[in-house]
């Protein structure tokens, strides 16, 4: 594993205003995730876990500091170039699965390849093959609305690593899950991205992920604590 | 508990300002376009009814007789050796004033007048110059108000025009009308005496009409009054006036209450959408207040409650709009009427409290109705249901195929309702309205079928993106399958009187063409009552024919002769071989028409009459003359748009029983190589206003703008239906939007760009409109085709030859396409300037 910085956040920033008062959620917050980590992040309800997930994949913009991701800093960049850079290095995966209704399950792991490059058959071979290798290979025609929650966030996973980005965010991936159905959606996660050396950021509150993690940070007070700091 | 209740449904209306404006421009619209109709229409006709009034007062009957009028001495019969006394004698007849103003000139018996109680004496019955109109020749009275307009003062004079010629009247009183209503009727009346009217008007011993006090008990008076009328005389009760008035515009009156009906029932879509949106939305909340306790009934109570101040507030809105509109269709209204059925004097825009609450209960009816099936929807929610959009649809995809074949079931019953119903307008109009609503409950089956067969066919090419369109529009079906419908129809309404009115006006064009056959045309205007008048028009026939540039003259002359028991328009015509080829015969009897139209007792007919007479070419037609009633043959059934139907006879055949009443047009036929224009010229030089010379391209062209006017009120009012329509979309689109923002924020997160974002929601927004202008072409034309051959028989007895233009159906594709596409380029900018931060929020 590579120990080169892939994210680098120096002195973030972010606030919002709520009935004329403004709220800070962080300040002063930096972070170094090496390439190819396994990095969880805790923390209460609110504390901000999403809020950094979507500031580090440039959805959203911190009032100060910087986010640096495999060398780009993404907020310096315009909106237009940011989604072109979520579009090539990101791959998120949401708690509530968030497929495309509209789309068929091959579809909706297409587009993010499509939004790329051209279609070819290679690609449709691709995305067959991460079906089949998820469990999910006679559910290439089917529509996301018939699929289970646990099978909606596979297909979920394959979404966000199809296009073979270099990092992955995950926010509470399991947390619309039964205990078996995360704990099979954990091990999918382990084998795909872990072991495929991609960098992989999780906010969760599963302790089964916490002991898979190579490191774990947590947001306390509007900074970032590790793991030590932590006690877990 | 309730009002925390309906606080937790209004805050939701609060923070979604523009679907509450939206909604409450839905129910407003479709309501101020029924009351506008209702309002315009009812004013112009109690217009006529108050000009009526104005001079007949508490009069219930009246005596009358074709033009010519009645022998003044039939009054004198009547008073004295009948004994009846409540009588009251009226000439009338309009005059025209310098600056183009047209006044009814009414003549009365100013004392005998008094017991009549008419509205223009209430106030002034003490003054002294009822007996200065008597005594003072050529003496009249006008309003205060018309005076003020025409800035006269008493003593000034007024030069009026008639038929014969200009004269000179004394205005010696100003009345003052006692209220809103005589101040109306009064504002296009002359008052004069008897005397001063017959010699304005030339009118020299003859009465317009006698009107009568007479109790509807008093059988005996009506009985003693119709034995000494003379029998081209007819005895009509107040009531048998007004009726005969009513139901002659009863149709007009149908077809516009019809249109307004539509702009509601596109309205009722747009209510419906919007509403089963708020609650659709609403989904999550009200499964929480279902899982805290909240009954069925609760729910229902709130989402009905809700409808109703919605209903309340848009209803309101509607019926201000409703009036200002009512303002605008009246002139449109009146010049309608005033062109195609009866003379009507200026008329001023009433609001009566009925009229008004008719709009009202429509406005409340409508959007309970429409909101019906949505509460309904809402009870059944389970309580803390996380229905997702997907499940709804999969149920929704089972009520699009009920609904398609309830559609499919309309369809042949709207045709059959409006092709076997005899020649009722009524159940015509509603065939039409069953065609629409069934096509419209097959529009979401067909925009699946279409956008199916979109994405097949094109789909390969378009890659993951380009077929999300097409996806998005059929897996919303819900949604879009409303609005599309709602576009659908206005569209369809549009396509569908473009080829009506494209067909009549190549009709009317073709028929002008072929009837003006003469180069020139004089024009002898004003009502022919007069006999003395008509020997100074054959002078000018005389003065015509002998000029060195004309070939030879044909002439008409417009009259009225009690036929079949009825007061009929008849045109009296003096033929050449030229003008006869203008003729197009829709029915003929066998063997040739025009030697026995000139040499038989005969007449022939317009198509109108024939229809709504019932008049078949054979029968004979019963006519009223001083020598009694004599039968008159139809001999054909002759093609004519210029009104609702009349007979014609030759002039050999008229003078037969009829005095010669001089003419109301002649036309000339040029000598071979004569300038045309200095003829008309040379003409018009010798010609004393009124009388006027134009050519034929002229009357051709003032004829087609004539036709023009007349349907700018249905042109009015389709824009009005496709107004609201555009409205639904606009609405159903941002509603749309609105509620997908969590699915349009996970394209902005995977990589879609905010220009990708937009070409998807106008590319959906585009897939609607050509839907709907798909859908609507076929429609359209089956609404021509019921309202050429069903409507406007029915309404009008017109035929018509149905003429397709291309180009009217691609503009309803570009209608369709364009206001679906524009109605989206707002909700596509709001969608795409959304931070994807905003619309995960929730996540």
């Amino acid at each position: 594993m590579s120990k080169e910085a892939a994210i680098a956040i120096h002195q973030l920033g972010k606030s919002y205003e709520e009935s004329g008062r403004r709220h800070r959620i962080f300040s002063g917050l930096n972070l170094h995730v090496n390439r190819g980590e396994f990095l969880v992040l805790l923390g209460r309800s609110g504390s901000g876990k999403s809020t950094l997930l979507n500031l580090i994949s440039g959805i959203d913009l911190p009032d100060s500091g910087s986010v640096i991701v495999n060398g780009t800093e993404i907020t310096a960049l315009s909106e237009h170039n940011r989604t072109l850079f979520r579009r090539h290095n990101l791959g998120f995966i949401f708690q509530s699965y968030n497929l495309i209704p509209t789309l068929s399950v091959g579809e909706n792991l297409l587009l993010p390849l499509e939004l790329v490059k051209p279609l070819t058959r290679a690609d449709r071979d691709a995305v067959a093959a991460l079906l089949d290798k998820l469990g999910l290979a006679d559910r290439y025609d089917t529509y996301p609305d018939r699929l289970s929650g646990g099978e909606q966030q596979r297909v979920a996973i394959a979404r966000a690593l199809i296009h073979e980005p270099d990092l992955i965010l995950a926010d509470e991936p399991t947390g619309n899950l039964d205990l078996e159905t995360g704990r099979l959606v954990l091990e999918m996660l382990d084998t795909l991205v872990k072991k495929a050396g991609k960098t992989l950021i999780m906010a969760t509150h599963s302790r089964e992920v916490i002991g898979q993690a190579d490191r774990i940070v947590s947001i306390r007070d509007r900074s970032l604590v590790s793991a030590d700091a932590f006690g877990s | 508990m309730r009002s925390v209740l309906s606080r937790a449904s209004r805050n939701f209306l609060w923070r979604h300002p523009w679907q509450l404006a939206l909604a409450l421009l839905g129910i407003a619209l479709g309501v101020a376009v029924v009351i506008a109709i209702e309002l315009a229409m009812e004013s112009a006709l109690t217009a006529f009814d108050q000009t009526r009034k104005a001079f007949s007062g508490t009069a219930t009957h009246r005596i009358l007789a074709g033009n010519g009028g009645l022998d003044e001495k039939l009054y004198t019969r009547l008073r004295v050796e009948q004994g009846i006394q409540q009588l009251s004698p009226i000439v009338s007849g309009y005059v025209g004033l310098p600056n183009d103003d047209r006044f009814r000139l009414v003549g009365v018996d100013p004392f005998v007048e008094k017991s009549f109680r008419s509205a223009w004496q209430e106030e002034n019955s003490d003054t002294d110059y009822f007996a200065r109109l008597i005594t003072e020749p050529g003496t009249a009275l006008i309003s205060e108000q018309t005076a003020a307009r025409l800035n006269l003062k008493v003593d000034d004079e007024i030069m009026v025009t008639t038929g014969n010629g200009e004269q000179r009247l004394k205005i010696i009183a100003l009345l003052s009308p006692s209220h809103a209503i005589s101040e109306q009727a009064l504002s296009g009346l002359i008052v004069t005496d008897i005397a001063t009217a017959q010699e304005t008007l030339g009118l020299f011993g003859r009465l317009s009409s006698i009107d009568a006090l007479i109790d509807d008990e008093a059988s005996e008076t009506l009985a003693q009054i119709r034995r000494v009328l003379p029998s081209d005389a007819l005895l009509l009760s107040a009531g048998e006036q007004s009726e005969a008035m009513r139901e002659m515009t009863r149709a007009f009156s149908i077809n516009l209450k019809a249109l307004g009906l539509l702009s509601l029932m596109v309205g009722l879509f747009l209510i419906y959408n919007t509403m089963t949106f708020l609650v659709v939305q609403r989904r999550q909340l009200i499964g929480s207040l279902r899982a805290m306790g909240v009954t069925r009934r609760q729910v229902f109570q709130l989402i009905i409650g809700e409808a109703f101040w919605l209903a309340v507030a848009g209803t309101t809105i509607g019926v201000v709009l409703g009036m200002a509109l009512a303002q605008g269709l009246l002139h449109l209204i009146s010049g309608t009427i005033d062109a195609f059925y009866f003379r009507i004097d200026a008329a001023a825009l009433r609001v009566t409290p009925v009229q008004l609450g008719k709009g009202i209960l429509l406005g409340l009816g409508a959007t309970l109705l429409a909101v019906l099936p949505p509460a309904l929807e809402a009870t059944r929610l389970p309580p803390m249901t996380v229905l997702v959009r997907s499940r709804l649809e999969s149920g929704v995809r089972r009520l699009v195929r009920i609904t398609g074949l309830a559609g499919g079931l309309l369809i042949p019953a709207g045709l059959a309702l409006a092709l076997l119903s005899g020649k009722s307008v009524m159940p015509g109009l509603l065939g039409i309205f069953l065609l629409l609503f069934g096509f419209a409950l097959l529009t979401p089956v067909f925009t699946l079928l279409a956008m199916t067969l979109i994405e097949r066919v094109f789909g390969r090419f378009l890659g993951i993106l380009g077929r999300l369109p097409a996806r998005m529009v059929s897996a919303e079906i819900s949604r879009t399958g409303i609005a599309i419908a709602a576009l659908m129809m206005a569209v369809a309404a549009t396509i569908g009187m473009d080829l009506m009115i494209g067909s009549f006006r190549q009709t009317v064009q073709e028929w002008l063409q072929g009837t003006l056959r003469a180069d020139l045309y004089v024009s002898l205007p004003g009502e022919k009552k007069s006999i003395a008048g008509a020997a100074g028009d054959r002078q000018l026939k005389a003065r015509l024919a002998a000029h060195a540039g004309v070939q030879m003259l044909s002439s008409v002359l417009t009259t009225h002769i009690i036929a079949d028991e009825a007061l009929t328009k008849v045109s009296v015509f003096d033929l050449n071989a030229r003008a006869r080829r203008g003729f197009t015969f829709k029915q003929a009897a066998p063997g040739g028409v025009w030697d026995r139209f000139e040499r038989e007792q005969t007449v022939i007919v317009t198509e109108p009459y024939a229809y709504h007479h019932d008049v078949k070419v054979g029968q004979t037609i019963m006519m009223r003359t001083e020598q009694g009633k004599q039968p008159f043959e139809v001999l054909a059934v002759y093609a004519d748009y210029s009104d609702q139907g009349h007979l014609a006879m030759s002039r050999r055949n008229y003078q037969r029983y009829w005095p010669d009443l001089g003419y109301s047009g002649i036309g000339i036929y040029a000598k071979p190589g004569v300038d045309l224009k200095q003829l008309e010229d040379q003409l018009g030089q010798s010609l004393k206003a009124p009388r006027s010379i134009r050519s034929s391209q002229a009357i051709y062209q003032a004829s087609m703008d004539l036709f023009e006017q007349t349907f700018t009120v249905t042109e009015t009012l389709r824009w009005l239906s496709a107004i609201i329509a555009f409205v639904g979309v606009f609405s159903a689109l941002m509603a749309l939007q609105f509620e997908r923002t969590r699915q349009l924020g996970v394209l902005r997160a995977i990589g879609i760009t905010p220009i990708q974002l937009t070409a998807l929601i106008t590319g959906e927004t585009g897939l609607m409109g050509l839907a709907a202008g798909l859908f609507a072409v076929p429609v359209g034309y089956i609404v021509a085709y019921v309202l050429i051959f069903v409507i406007y028989l029915r309404s009008f007895g017109w035929t018509m030859a149905f003429h397709v233009n291309v180009a009217i159906i691609c503009q309803g594709l570009a209608l369709a396409f364009g206001a679906a596409l524009f109605a989206g380029v707002l909700p596509a900018l709001k969608m795409a300037r959304t931070r994807p931060v905003e619309a995960l929020r929730n996540e």
